[in-house]
């Protein structure tokens, strides 16, 4: 018997090559040039275009950040990417072992089922950072055009496509397991991916608790990346999300076990998660890396509002499908609740539109509570936030308070030189002709 | 005894697979698990192989000695056999000079650069033995390794399992050819609908069908027949 690690590395080997000849890793990989290209091109055009000839006009300055005008667009790609081509490519890696009756042999070696998955979860990860190296040229591209480029705000959005690769190849893994047919398992991973969409649907339509678990689908996930901010939550809760897919894949596909032997570790792995995800959610730290402080207010009002030590209470009166909710929410909420993590803030209304509530006085209010204190307001800006917060706590507003450090953003006049030869022809080219060698030198 | 069943029940829904079957392998010996298909050779070999669990029953044998190859499989169809020997020779750890000998025993030098997705039942069968006998496990456990295969091949695979043996090593092979299986084993194991119906050389076999009929026995088929 060899060593524990040599085996290990053996599998890494296989895995790769079994990576390497999957056809559809390489479709994958073709096909993130052009929706790659497709996204970078019109972004960086409309970047341009609202940057003007000679650089930017006052008062805009927002809009010419790269972060939500280059980043979040091109990477995009990788949104759709792992929604509909990394599930086929982590199925048919995890499918294809049951498939052969590779895995009755592997199975027969002292190796954990869990290991031989990470083996194979790692090896799927690095083909995912292999495809993103599309977006990863749009970068380059970018950089040669003049563009600025923060890296942080960069890590951000990379970090998001990341987790969500992760994500999927664990999800993907454990309908692979649990199924016995690809199909069947392509199925089941395609119905979770629409199932997130819907809950998406049902946040924005009934708020609530359905809005909580919004946050923690793909979809959201990804999107407070791009706005860069980085949640301690958001990665602890996709952490084990990934874990317990992994482990129940590994459940699923050890050999020798009966179904209710696999049954009740499934359950116990479940009750698990949902314990560390439900401590997950009550864990506030978060990092705003966006240059422009998208998802904080200016470090003057935030030492300030650091002072605020009782429960400040805050309803607003706002339907979820109330456009001013989600100005009120992207805005001012969502930098409230980092500025004064143990702020109370619930939104209150009786429907989901809000059309029928306008005749009640209270609606469209926003109340601040702070010991026996309490200010409304109707302001759904960041400015009417905190200016609302601070008559409530008494603070005072010093001059400048949101000023001091005003991102004043990149503007960049410029147009997408060489992106199409190079997302449209240069690159699929390269990767299907790659395919075709690889594939013939293997034979 | 290297591997000892005892009393190994298996039951799918209401179907018995298996009936408290109980046997000893014995080292160095080539045993064959005779029986007509659907007999429960395979569920046999998965619940020892560890592939399947077993409802009641036991079976000892020394940690990791039993390697347990499947029928009808076509595992890594995308790589080389010579890949798949060099994968299996250091995921299992073989012994140095043990593929090559393999290579030459089975045949397997015009298959090395060939996908094993694209060999032939025969020439996949060859190829899975040698991974099989590869993982330099002390016992294998091969299911129908002869099926597929022609007479010469037939012949020359049974050949080089026998040579397998000489230096320790224990085959237990399911086999439904009764010919196949009169050439290479030692010893049989009769399975028939879930129960074993007799073991032991040709021989005991013998006497014992005869013993059963009332009748002269000839060979291993017509015990076979009268045992089952």
């Amino acid at each position: 018997m060899p060593s524990r690690s040599a085996a290990i590395v053996w599998l890494f080997a296989k895995e790769w090559r079994e990576l390497l000849a999957s056809r559809a890793w390489w479709v994958m990989l073709v096909v993130m040039g052009p929706l790659v290209g497709m996204s970078f091109i019109s972004a960086v055009t409309a970047y341009g275009e609202l940057s003007g000839a000679n650089g930017t006009a006052e008062g805009v300055g927002q809009a010419f950040s790269p972060l939500t005008g280059i980043w979040a667009p091109t990477f995009s790609a990788c949104e759709l990417a792992a929604a509909f081509l990394l599930p086929f490519v982590a199925i048919r890696l995890v499918s294809g072992d049951r498939q052969s009756g590779a895995m009755k042999i592997e199975m027969q070696h002292s190796l954990s089922s869990f290991t031989r998955i990470s083996v194979k979860a790692t090896m799927l990860m690095l083909g995912w950072l292999i495809a993103t190296a599309a977006p990863l040229l749009g970068v380059a591209l970018w950089a040669s055009y003049g563009g600025h480029i923060d890296a942080p705000e960069l890590l951000s959005v990379f970090a998001g496509h990341v987790l969500n690769g992760g994500l999927t190849i664990a999800l993907a893994a454990t309908a692979a397991a649990l199924t016995e047919h690809p199909a069947t398992a392509a199925i089941v991973t395609l119905t979770v991916t629409v199932g997130t969409w819907l809950i998406n649907f049902a946040a924005a339509v009934n708020g609530g608790w359905w809005e909580r678990a919004a946050a923690f689908t793909p979809t959201a996930m990804v999107a407070e990346f791009q706005r860069g901010l980085v949640r301690a939550d958001i990665i602890i809760a996709a952490a084990v999300l990934i874990f317990l897919g992994l482990a129940l894949a590994a459940v699923w596909l050890r050999i020798g076990s009966s179904v209710a032997q696999r049954a009740r570790t499934s359950v116990a792995l479940v009750a698990m998660a949902a314990v560390a995800i439900a401590g997950a959610v009550r864990v506030r730290a978060s990092w705003d890396v966006s240059e422009g402080r998208y998802n904080s207010f200016s470090r003057a009002d935030e030492v300030a509002m650091r002072t605020i030590h009782g429960e400040l209470k805050v309803r607003a009166h706002f339907a979820p499908e109330d456009p001013r909710r989600s100005d009120l929410e992207y805005r001012g909420m969502r930098k409230l609740r980092r500025a004064v993590p143990h702020a109370d803030i619930e939104y209150v209304s009786k429907t989901s539109t809000g059309l029928f509530e306008q005749t009640n006085d209270q609606y469209g209010e926003i109340s601040y509570e702070l010991d026996g204190r309490k200010v409304v307001s109707r302001i759904t800006t960041a400015e009417g936030v905190r200016d609302a917060v601070f008559a409530v706590a008494n603070l005072q507003l010093g001059p400048n308070s949101s000023e001091d450090d005003e991102f004043r953003g990149h503007p960049l006049a410029a147009t997408p030189r060489g992106a199409g030869a190079i997302f449209y022809g240069i690159w699929p080219v390269i990767t299907a002709a790659l395919a075709v060698f690889i594939q013939w030198r293997s034979a | 005894m290297v591997i000892r069943i005892t009393g190994l029940t298996k039951q799918y829904g209401s179907i018995r697979a298996l009936d408290r079957v109980s046997f000893d392998v014995r080292p160095g010996e080539v045993l064959g698990v005779i029986g007509p298909n659907g007999s429960g050779k395979t569920t046999l070999f998965e619940c020892i192989g560890g592939v399947l669990p077993f409802d009641d029953g036991r079976i000892e044998s020394e940690s990791q000695s039993l390697f347990y190859l499947p029928d009808g499989i076509g595992p890594w169809p995308a790589q080389t056999v010579s890949w798949a020997l060099r994968y299996i020779e250091g995921y299992f750890g073989a012994p140095a000079g043990m593929r090559d000998a393999l290579i030459a025993a089975l045949s397997l030098e015009p298959l090395l650069n060939k996908r094993i997705g694209h060999l032939s039942k025969g020439q996949r069968k060859r190829a899975l033995l040698a991974i099989g006998l590869l993982t330099s496990r002390q016992v294998l456990f091969a299911d129908e390794p002869f099926d597929g295969l022609d007479l010469r091949q037939t012949r020359e695979v049974a050949q080089a399992l026998r040579s397998f043996t000489r230096d320790g090593r224990t085959l237990v092979l399911s086999i439904h050819q009764i010919a196949d299986a009169a050439r290479v084993c030692d010893r049989f194991v009769l399975l028939s609908g879930g129960t074993i119906r007799g073991a032991g050389t040709l021989p005991e076999l013998i006497a014992l069908a005869s013993e059963r009929q009332q009748a002269s026995i000839a060979g291993l088929e017509e015990a076979f027949l009268a045992l089952t």
